[in-house]
């Protein structure tokens, strides 16, 4: 558990590093006016510009950057002078909602499916039209099928899902998220390989042979073959799309003017506000890492081999 | 002496088990007719190297035969004292098999439906009636669930004791009987933690503990280490004598076959080639011995042989490939019995099972008229 | 009821069936749906680069507002400019076509040199790759690129080599897993044994050999995703910019139309998407099914 989490911290530190290098190496006075936007106040700025005659190293400007950003100072945006922090927590858990909402659409169509096809055997006959669907699915850009939903709910159910995420009361702003929610879930792209992963596995542990003692004792099949086939499966799977799910998130945001993450980042990516998109590349990539370090949990808690080690 | 009167605990007959090699387009005759018998308290040993469809024809039986086409005829009667059944039974209506020359060459089956009659027929039977155990007992245990959990499962399934204290008791009592150390402990392991031998006690154990009629027990020995196999062996006798189930023993391993059989079949290439009492097929008169139990017999160096370093006595030829099944004798081609008055027969005609002796069946031209 | 059939006589030689009976029906279209689609594709990318195309496709035809397809000449139509939308649609290709060529040949060719390093030497080596590889994945791609495009220009040049980078992991991790998969059937010992170079092991029996069909189904899947990053990425506003035509921004450009009730100009560079991106993806399921012969019949 420990070195988990040690590797977890390794890798965000590696993660930090490249953000930091990208806008490093990036042409202009992105760097200095980032650092400075870390500062509290005008006449604070000021008075460092002066102190700091000389050029820092790139070490230290690197350190102080992640100092600022480990007591939750992201720097200011550009576009709006305000801190960037307090901005990203807001999208962020918006985000997470959005993420968070379309993993359950997914595993809800994906886990039947997989599991209706590894219990047919046959690796084509009756799964192929789900198969196919799942491809189709995983085909369609994510974009077009959010125009789709939202022509959908507003001909059909006169429902218009692009209202401002106020706080509505609880039935209608319940509504306004499964939109999104549902879209993403699909359009993710990610249906068709967790079908097919989640598939394989279940068929993989149908065939070992402590499920076979568990048929010849009479006793259910399924309650054998779940750890190994299906609860391990899921976690590692989504854990794995993760970075892909947050990715379609960016796109879902943009369709349907959901204030998350990732239309912050189109806009910052938009006008150049860098602290802005390095606060969020952070934190995108803190949702994987703690995905990640989720699902090695589960493993090891469900496995007794791992548990001894 | 085959009972009259009360039917034998187990009666397969002519049970034909078959795969299809797809990038060969042709089937592997994996079981190809056999018939035998288990009676009551007795234990039926069915020897023959790995490919004679020995496994095959016990998986069959347990009705865990998956791929297809699978099971495609005969007939497996169980009759306890509990229940009666064909275990194949109304089964021959999801399939049709056309021959040509005798050979199966096209079969039509419903395996959905054959899978799912199959299982109403032995969903109550696994595990209560018919308990299996199989080889490398550490692979076949859940490595998930604790060896206590898998054992009151079972207990809970098949028994009485459906209380977590009472299937509790059960269990370790039984963890007792099969003689493991520390049957506590044991209880709460997983089985990555136990040796093979300890898994393959607790895996009799926990097929014993619903006190079955018969126990299949498919090559229990193999994958476990020299002293330990004899150890199991002779836990497999004692609980035998004390609990006087019937089992159907499969193993390559004559050895252990001898020690624990009361009648013995001989398979070779998917078929039965010799049935009898153990004095008899596993006897010393080689003259009334099909001529592949007689080899199998003698490529097991005795006592002697290995004190003179003789060299080893082997069996001519590759074991037979069920794919290409040879029209005549399967054994044929290897046999170092066939004499000039026969051999015709030997390479174009299936022989049949001949009783040779009361209680003794044999496949050989030799014998047949 | 399924059949089996037993060929009569002798039993049929595998390698010598015809190419129908020895794969699944369902790969072999798979396979022929996708190599169909690469075919549209680099068609598409020639008409392209030398504009023989049936109309200009950024004239404005006033006239002839949202044509439906099969009109007067216009063969699938023409928007809500009166452009000419197949001819929008290829001249799209350009967009992705090249840049899409760069990302995975950077993934591949990192890749490769990456797993070789990390599955043949194993110990800190491969720690050290795995580490890198955990980095590069741990980030979404589409905020990686939108962060590169914050502190550079949003060239799409770049934007692939950031593509390819992100696209490195799978391909690294791919091929080690197969290295440590061959390891264990011990070829490789043996011909180190034999006293072959490494290097002849390695590009010979280990690349060419073994990870063929691996390498060329991260390629069709490769060039699945970067057409859906550009796609995305142009949809968003980044990349190609209007009047030029990309797909992405076929789409985008059409959204208030498509709310509308006017389904055509969005719909039109959507399905494009759709069976382009279902092409690559199909050659490579099939491609792999076949290769690696996962099928039952």
């Amino acid at each position: 558990m420990l070195k988990e989490l040690a590797l977890a911290f390794l890798l965000l530190l590696g993660v930090s590093f490249i953000v930091f290098a990208i806008l490093y190496a990036a042409p202009g006075d992105q760097l200095n006016v980032l650092l400075e936007g870390q500062l509290p106040t005008p006449e604070v700025r000021a008075g460092v510009r002066e102190a700091l005659g000389v050029a820092q190293s790139w070490y230290g400007q690197y350190f102080s950057w992640l100092l600022g950003v480990l007591s939750g100072n992201f720097g200011t945006s550009i576009r709006t002078g305000l801190p960037v922090g307090p901005e990203l927590l807001s999208v962020s858990l918006n985000t997470l909602y959005l993420t968070l909402g379309s993993m359950l659409v997914t595993l809800l169509i994906a886990i039947p499916i997989a599991l209706y096809a590894s219990a047919r055997g046959h690796l084509v006959s009756i799964s192929w039209p789900l198969t196919m669907l799942g491809y189709v699915i995983s085909a369609l850009p994510v974009f077009w099928l959010g125009y789709i939903a939202i022509y959908i709910s507003i001909h059909w159910f006169n429902f218009f899902p692009l209202a401002s995420l106020g706080r509505q009361s609880d039935v209608n702003g319940w509504l306004y998220t499964f939109v999104p929610v549902m879209v993403l879930g699909l359009g993710s792209g990610t249906i068709s390989e967790v079908i097919r992963n989640l598939r394989e596995e279940m068929t993989r542990v149908m065939a070992e042979d402590y499920v076979r003692t568990a048929r010849a004792k009479g006793a259910s099949v399924w309650r054998h073959a779940f750890k190994e086939g299906l609860l391990i499966p899921v976690t590692e799977i989504i854990a794995a799309k993760i970075p892909f799910i947050l990715g379609g998130a960016v796109i879902v945001e943009q369709v349907f003017n959901w204030p998350g993450m990732g239309r912050m980042a189109w806009q910052a990516a938009q006008d150049r506000d860098f602290s802005v998109i390095m606060g969020i590349a952070l934190i995108a990539a803190t949702f994987v890492r703690l995905g990640s370090l989720l699902q090695r949990t589960i493993c090891a808690a469900v496995n007794p081999q791992h548990a001894r080690e | 002496m085959t009972a009259a009167i009360t039917p034998p605990l187990l009666k397969i007959d002519n049970l034909r088990t078959y795969f299809y090699a797809r990038s060969k387009h042709s089937f592997v005759r994996a079981v190809d007719g056999v018939s035998l018998e288990v009676g009551h308290s007795e234990t039926v040993g069915v020897v023959g190297e790995s490919g004679s469809g020995k496994s095959i024809a016990a998986m069959s039986v347990m009705g865990l035969i998956s791929a297809g086409p699978g099971v495609i005829g005969g007939s497996i009667k169980f009759a306890s004292h509990r229940v009666q059944k064909n275990l194949l039974e109304g089964l021959d209506k999801f399939v049709k098999v056309e021959e040509q020359h005798g050979r199966v060459m096209v079969v039509h089956k419903d395996d959905s439906g054959w899978q799912n009659a199959s299982e109403r027929i032995m969903g109550s039977l696994r595990g209560k009636e018919i308990a299996m155990i199989f080889q490398n007992p550490r692979a076949s245990l859940n490595p998930y669930i604790t060896v206590g959990e898998q054992l009151t499962e079972a207990i809970r399934l098949h028994t009485a004791n459906k209380s977590p204290k009472e299937s509790t008791e059960r269990a370790l009592y039984w963890l007792e009987r099969v003689k493991i150390d520390s049957p506590r402990l044991r209880f709460d392991s997983y089985p990555s933690a136990m040796s093979g031998g300890m898994c393959q006690r607790a895996m009799i154990a926990m097929a014993l503990s619903s006190e079955p009629s018969l126990l299949i027990a498919d090559e229990p020995t193999t994958g476990l280490d020299a002293t330990i196999q004899s150890k199991i062996v002779d836990l497999m006798e004692e609980l035998k004598s004390e609990t006087g189930i019937s089992t159907l023993l499969i193993s390559h391993d004559i050895s252990v076959i001898s020690r624990l059989a009361d009648r013995v079949a001989v398979m070779y290439g998917g078929a039965v080639v010799e049935y009898g009492s153990a004095q008899l097929v596993l006897g010393e008169d080689a003259s009334i011995k099909h001529p592949y139990t007689a080899a199998l017999l003698a490529s097991v160096p005795s006592e002697q042989k290995i004190r003179d370093k003789d060299n080893l006595q082997t069996i001519d030829g590759d074991v037979l490939d069920t794919i290409n099944v040879p029209p005549g004798c399967r054994f044929f081609a290897r046999c170092n019995q066939v004499t000039p008055e026969i051999k015709e027969k030997c390479a174009t005609h299936h022989p049949d099972l001949r009783e040779i002796a009361p209680g003794h069946q044999v496949r050989c031209w030799r014998f047949n008229g | 009821m399924k059949k089996y059939t037993q060929t009569s006589g002798e039993i049929g030689d595998f390698s010598q069936l015809p190419i129908w009976q020895k794969y699944a029906l369902v790969d072999l279209l798979y396979v022929a749906y996708g190599l169909l689609i690469v075919a549209l594709v680099l068609v598409s990318y020639v008409l392209g680069m030398f504009n023989l195309l049936p109309h200009d496709p950024q004239q404005i035809n006033i006239e002839l507002l949202m044509a439906s397809p099969l009109s007067d000449g216009y063969l699938l139509g023409t928007d809500f400019l009166g452009r000419d939308i197949l001819s929008r649609l290829i001249m799209g290709i350009q967009a992705y076509f090249l840049p899409g060529l760069l990302a995975i040949s950077i993934s591949l060719i990192v890749g490769v040199v990456l797993g070789v390093l990390s599955g043949y030497r194993g110990g800190r080596i491969e720690t050290v790759i795995v580490y890198f590889t955990n980095l590069i994945d741990s980030f979404p791609r589409l905020v990686l690129i939108l962060l590169v495009i914050a502190a550079f220009k949003p060239d799409i040049y770049y934007i692939m080599i950031v593509m390819g980078i992100t696209g490195i992991p799978t391909v690294t991790t791919a091929i080690a897993n197969k290295i440590r998969f061959l390891a264990q059937k011990s070829f490789i010992e043996a011909a180190i044994a034999l006293g072959l170079r490494t290097r002849v092991i390695i590009m010979k029996h280990i690349l060419w050999y073994n990870c063929r069909a691996l390498l060329i189904i991260q390629a069709t899947l490769g060039m699945g995703e970067a057409i859906l990053l550009e796609t995305s990425l142009s949809y968003l506003g980044f990349g190609v910019q209007e009047p030029v035509s990309s797909w992405g921004n076929m789409v985008q450009s059409g959204a208030n139309y498509f709310l509308q009730g006017n389904f055509w100009p969005s719909t039109a560079p959507a399905l494009a998407i759709l069976f382009t991106i279902l092409g690559f993806n199909l050659l490579g399921d099939g491609l792999n099914n076949i290769l690696e012969d996962r099928r039952g019949r």
